[in-house]
This record gives structure tokens, sequence and C-alpha cells, in this order.
């Protein structure tokens, strides 16, 4: 009980020392305040589609409707003159397109006759070269379609051809990518202030004073621990809530960030205990944080990260959220990245407070 | 102010600064930005749609395929159909063609085979689009059919800048704010720490001197990262000489900032947290080049925006010293402007020093050398 109360007052300390220090507490809420903005500021929905300005004499109406159904990744925006198409395309008409197709006004007569008529595609110069490949590709298929000639190949049905769950107007956003990822990174940027505030107090010696009282090693090891907990997880946590991520999938959330408050906490005792200055601490920090953003990175890369990122601390952490937050993962779901997770915390904070312990025994 | 001083101050980073960890990230970041963003993030912001092909029977397909302009193609050599449905699933293809032993002849004999061709459900409709009309393109070819239309493309406008290249003021601009603001404010923050800047004040050298020293440091440094960062992206222009004097105005500015903030910090923690929280002001006009469609009139609020533009004209758009002169010009007055401040900042530590409100660290971690001072 006597215990409890000596952990206590040291978490109460560091976190009154924490608030009285008004500068780092601002920094703090501005680094909340720039997060949230950044995640506010990105594009919530996906551009799926590829609009295409077409003048095609009496048959848009038919392109459109072809094309313009769900999933077909075109949007057809009709004009009246092949001019008016090419002024669309070099941005001086009113509507602007990167690309359009100028078909002649006796296209399908011709076609169908079996002449061979020319069709113009208009296309801005920094338009990637499969979109050009595609347009006049198209193009050459409607002519086929017009002068009545079949596909080569039979296609199969839709719900055949679908692989894995349809997301077509459904895509994850960027910003739902990065909001998970923004919460990575108040994490990590939690390593670097824990091991600021450790290595303070083994160089002011404050560390030395606490023990000569009747705290204990093991004590003040335990609010070290329980405070760099705190200040990550309630951060994480606040963040969480002010983007809307919380909302998804809360418990499993909260578990998967009180996790990775415990790995990025050991992850700042060794830093901490190691750094024997600032530079040393912010050096010590890098070295961590370098291979723990590599997962968070591959998050943001379509399909699954190679074998090697799986086996990296951060990887299990990354996952959760991202599967959490961006596709509604259920805890049982994520229980595998869990326990890596957990396993993770164990290996660090043993590590952490070994090398804590030894630095302290030291002094 | 005696140059000789300065001078003396200067040699002294000069010399011990290579033994600082932290300008060997100034030196190294701008390389490892280049690789991370020509290797990395280039293919985050434009990915090519993704195709993987089993041929079982050595189709002409997919020799077409292989030869897609703007398409990644993947031969599963193995013929592992399973193997590429997984990753047609798992999105780490946006579609899967299989190409049965017999297709070619197949389609050449008119039997119109099945287009086993399987789409990933968390790809883009606008990929499947480009993926399905490419693959039907080449089927076409292949079958020897005569499309009943020419097509002809006009190109209207001048091609965009690569990604990369958009991302190059980015490089620039960590080059030379790292070296030019954190590594001088970091080194006088130091000096403050570690109380050499009582000893060298106790010396004939002002207070104005030492940080006259610390700003041609950044210079030097800041001119150094910003050239190597060109250098390695090979992007320097017709015109070199403009872009050095460019990067030299953008030196100078980072470095006039960074003493400012090393003689206002009173540690390298709060320095640091200022770096983190603030750079966002002098950063932010790198994402209008990264996203050319946002209105330029906001980058024109910051100062960086001043020496970066000049050196995106100069050693991107083959724009000349003509082009860019008044942005260069306004740099350097901002940076004359900057002058009276450090100064005043320079007196203001000195009335601090001078009333022991600046004093080293009491206490030394037991059993560590004495650092060198500067950075």
């Amino acid at each position: 009980m006597a215990g409890g109360s000596r952990i206590g007052a040291i978490v109460r300390k560091d976190f009154t020392a924490f608030t009285r220090d008004r500068f780092y507490f601002f920094m703090t809420i501005l680094g909340l305040v720039f997060y949230v903005g950044i995640y506010w500021f990105l594009p919530d929905t996906v551009d799926e589609t590829i609009e295409v300005g077409v003048h095609a004499a009496g048959f848009e109406a038919l392109l459109g409707g072809a094309t313009q159904r769900e999933g077909h990744g075109i949007e057809v925006i009709a004009f009246d003159s092949a001019d008016e198409v090419e002024a669309a395309v070099s941005g001086e008409g009113e509507t602007t397109v990167a690309i359009g197709l100028s078909f002649p006004d006796d296209f399908v007569a011709a076609v169908s006759a079996g002449r061979v008529t020319t069709v113009t595609v208009y296309v801005t110069g920094n338009l990637p070269p499969e979109l050009r490949a595609t347009m006049t590709g198209l193009v050459r298929e409607i002519a086929f379609a017009a002068a009545g000639s079949d596909l080569p190949v039979t296609l199969l049905a839709q719900e055949e051809v679908i692989l894995g769950e349809d997301r077509v107007g459904d895509q994850v956003s960027l910003q739902d990518n990065m909001g998970p990822l923004l919460i990575f990174f108040i994490l990590m940027v939690e390593t670097f202030a824990l091991a600021g505030l450790v290595a303070s107090e083994i160089q002011s010696r404050t560390v030395t004073a606490v023990l000569i009282t009747p705290v204990r090693m093991s004590e003040f090891l335990t609010a070290k621990s329980i405070f760099g907990t705190l200040m990550a997880f309630s951060q994480a946590v606040l963040l969480a809530l002010l983007i809307g991520m919380l909302g998804t999938s809360p418990i499993a959330l909260l578990i998967t960030l009180l996790l990775g408050a415990l790995l990025v906490t050991g992850l700042g005792l060794v830093a901490g205990s190691s750094g024997k200055d600032f530079i040393g601490i912010l050096f010590w920090s890098m070295l961590f944080m370098i291979p723990l953003m590599v997962p968070a990175i591959a998050a943001l890369f379509p399909g699954t990260a190679a074998a090697w990122v799986t086996i990296l601390p951060s990887y299990g952490l990354v996952e959760a959220i991202v599967r959490t937050t961006a596709y509604g993962d259920t805890l049982i779901e994520i229980l595998p990245f869990l326990a890596m997770l957990a396993a993770w915390c164990v290996v660090t904070f043993a590590a952490g407070l070994f090398t804590l312990r030894r630095k302290v025994a030291t002094l | 102010m005696s140059v000789s001083n300065v001078w003396q101050v200067l040699r002294k980073d000069l010399r011990l600064g290579p033994r600082s960890p932290i300008l060997l990230w100034a030196l190294v970041l701008p390389i490892v930005l280049t690789v991370l963003i020509r290797g990395v993030f280039g293919g985050l912001f434009e990915s090519e749609p993704r195709l993987g092909i089993v041929d079982l029977g050595d189709s002409d397909v997919t020799a077409a395929a292989l030869e897609l302009d703007g398409i990644a193609v993947t031969v599963y050599a193995d013929g592992d159909i399973e193997t590429l449905q997984q990753d047609v699933e798992n999105n780490n293809l946006d579609a899967g063609l299989i190409l049965q032993p017999d297709f070619d002849e197949a389609v050449r004999s008119g039997a119109e085979p099945e287009l086993q061709l399987f789409i990933g459900g968390e790809s883009l409709a606008s990929d499947r689009l480009v993926i399905e009309v490419a693959s039907i393109d080449l089927i076409r070819g292949m079958s020897g059919d005569t499309p009943p239309v020419t097509v002809e493309v006009i190109v209207l406008g001048e091609a965009g800048l690569d990604l990369s290249l958009r991302m190059l003021p980015l490089v620039v601009m960590y080059a030379v704010a790292i070296a030019g603001a954190f590594v001088p404010a970091m080194s006088l923050v130091g000096e403050k720490e570690s109380g050499t800047v009582n000893a060298v004040l106790v010396t004939p050298t002002t207070v104005h001197e030492f940080m006259a020293a610390k700003v041609l440091f950044g210079v030097v440094l800041a001119t150094l990262t910003g050239v190597m960062a060109l250098l390695f992206n090979s992007a320097f222009g017709n015109e070199p000489v403009a872009v050095i004097l460019s990067i030299l105005i953008g030196a100078l500015m980072m470095a006039e900032i960074g003493v400012m903030l090393g003689a206002w910090a009173r540690d390298a923690n709060t320095m640091f947290t200022i770096f983190k929280g603030g750079a966002i002001l002098i950063f932010y006009p790198v994402l209008f080049y990264i996203w050319p469609n946002l209105p330029t009139w906001i980058a024109q609020l910051s100062p960086s925006y001043y020496f970066l533009q000049p050196i995106f004209e100069l050693s991107v758009g083959d724009r000349s010293f003509a082009d860019v002169w008044v942005d260069l010009a306004i740099g350097l007055t901002i940076c004359v402007a900057l002058a009276p401040f450090v100064y005043m900042m320079g007196t203001w530590l000195q009335r601090r020093l001078g009333t022991g409100m600046v004093s080293p660290a009491e206490a030394k971690e037991p059993g560590s050398h004495k650092e060198p001072a500067g950075v």
C-alpha cells in the first residue's frame, strides 16, 4: 500500500512537472492540433474515375450510359463540337478535362459501312502513358462494337472476376490511411519525450536523490513506466477521439493503443538510459524510430508487407490500428497482431527496465 | 566587429563539428531523403496499375504485355495460378491474367475463349478500366483484327514534371534547414549548456562575433548540403552559379533563424521542441511543388519560398537568372531584415549571460568525459 502511494507520488510529481512547464505543455497541445489539422486537410474520398470530354455527334448519351454505371471508372462529359473538346483539354474552355475524344459526325455510318474513319484523342502533356493507351484502345473497341464485331474473347461474369471484397465506391481514402499512422506517430514521438525525461533525471541525479528516500528502485522504475505509458496512451486516445477513429471499434483500439503505449515506453526507457546527453538521446531514439517507421510506411502501400517487415516490433501495432480503424476489424480478428505486439512489449519493457536499473545502479 | 575573432570561433566549429553525430545526420539526410523519395514515396503518389500474368502456353499476349507503358506487369514464371489469385485478392496486384495453353490459337480461330482476367476487390475502378482495355487491345492485336478506325492522338500543353522532381524542394529544404538552422542552433545551445560560451566571452571575442561565427558556420554547412542535394538529384540546371547564389541566400536565411532560436532556447530539449513544432512555418511551401494546383500565394507568405522557388525554377524549370532575380532579391531583403534581429538577440543573450540567467548544466553525469564545445 505504501509502495503504491510512493509510486503515485512520483507519477504525480512527473505530471506536475510536465504541466508546470508551460512551453512543453503548449508544444504538446500544438503538436496535437497539427496532427488533427493534417488529418482533416487530407482528402476523405478516392477519385476512381477518369473524366473524358466527348464530342460524338449524337451518340454521347449512348456512350455516357454505357460508361457511367458505377464501377466503370470513366465519366463522360458531352461537348457540342471538336473545338470545345480541344479547348477543354487545353484548359481554355469553361470546363476543363485531361482527355478529350472527338468522333467524326459520320462515325457510326462510316464504321458500319466498313469505311475506315479517324477519331481524334486530345490529351494533356502530363497525362500518364497508360491513360493515353487506354483511350486509344477504348476508341478502337467502340469502333469494333459500332461495326458489329464481337469481342475476340468471352468475358466471365462480374462475380467470378472480382477476388476479395469489392470496394469500388468505398475505397480506403488517404485520410483513412493516414489516421492510423498519425496515431502511430504520436506514440513514437512519446519514445523521445520519455527518453528525455529519464535522461534529465539521470543527468540531474534526481533519481539518486529519490532513491535516498524510502522509494525503492522497483517503485521508481514502475512510476516511470506508468507515467510514460499514461502520457503516450492519453495523447493517442485524444488524437483518435479528435479524428473520429475511436468510434469504429473502441475496445479493440483502446487495447491496441495501451499496448502501443507500453511498447514505446519500453523503448523510451532504453533510449533515455543509453544516451548521455540530448544528442545521444536523439540518436538512440532515431535508431529505434527509423526501423519502427517501416511498417507504418509499408501500410500506406497496397498489398501485404514483406516477410521481414512482419518481424519488426511495430508491425503488430500498425496492423492492429489500420485493421481496426480503416477496415472495421473486431477484437477477435486483430488478436494475432495484439499477441505479437504484447510479446514485443514484454521484450522492450524488459530491456528498458534492465538498462535503466543498470544505469541508476552506476550513479 | 573583429573578423579575426569571428574566424577563430568559426575555425573551432569547423574543426570540432565533424565529431558531432548531428552533423553527420545533416549530411546524410539529403541522401536518405532522395533515396526514399525516388524508391519509395514516388510509387505511393503515382502508382501504376499492377497486372500479374500466368502464361501456360507461351502466348504472344505476354510478350506484348511486358512492353506496355505505364502498367507494371509481373509474369509468374512457375505458372502458379493459386499464388496469382492470392496476390490479386490480397491487393498485391490490381488484376491477374491467366492464359491457357491454347489461348492464342483459340482467339485466332474465332473460338472466343474465356478471358480469365481476375480483378482485385481493392483495385481502383480507373485501374480496372486501364487493365481491361489494355488486355482486350493486346488480344485484338494478336488476333489480327484490323480496327475500323484510325486514332490520332494530339498532345496539348507541356508535359508535367515527374514527382521525384516536384519533391526536390523538400530535399533541398531539409538539407538547407537542418544544416543551416538546426546545426548552428544546437551548437549555440550546446555552448550555453556546457558553459564554453562564458569561457569564450572572457576572451576579447564579443557575443556578436560569436553569433556571427555561428551564422557563417550554418551558411557554410547549408551551402555544402544544398549543393550536395542538388548534385545527388542531378538537378543543377543551366546556370549553376545562379543556383549556388540561391542556395547561399537560403543558407543565410536559415542560419540567421537558427542562431536566433539558439540564442533564445534555454536548452537542447527546448530547441528540439521548437524545431519539431515550428518548422512547419518554413517547410510548408514544399507542399505547393508536390501539389502544383494549390494556390501559390499561400506559399509566398513563407520566407523560404524566396529561395526555394529560384532553386526550383533554375534547376528543374530550366529558367535563367533573369526569370528569378525578383524572388532572389526578396529573399536577400529578408536576410538583410533579419540581421538587426540577430544582433538584438545577441545583445539579449549577452545581458542574460552577464546577469547569470544562462548557466551551464550544473551536474554532469559521473564517468562521462567532457564533450568538446561546439556542435
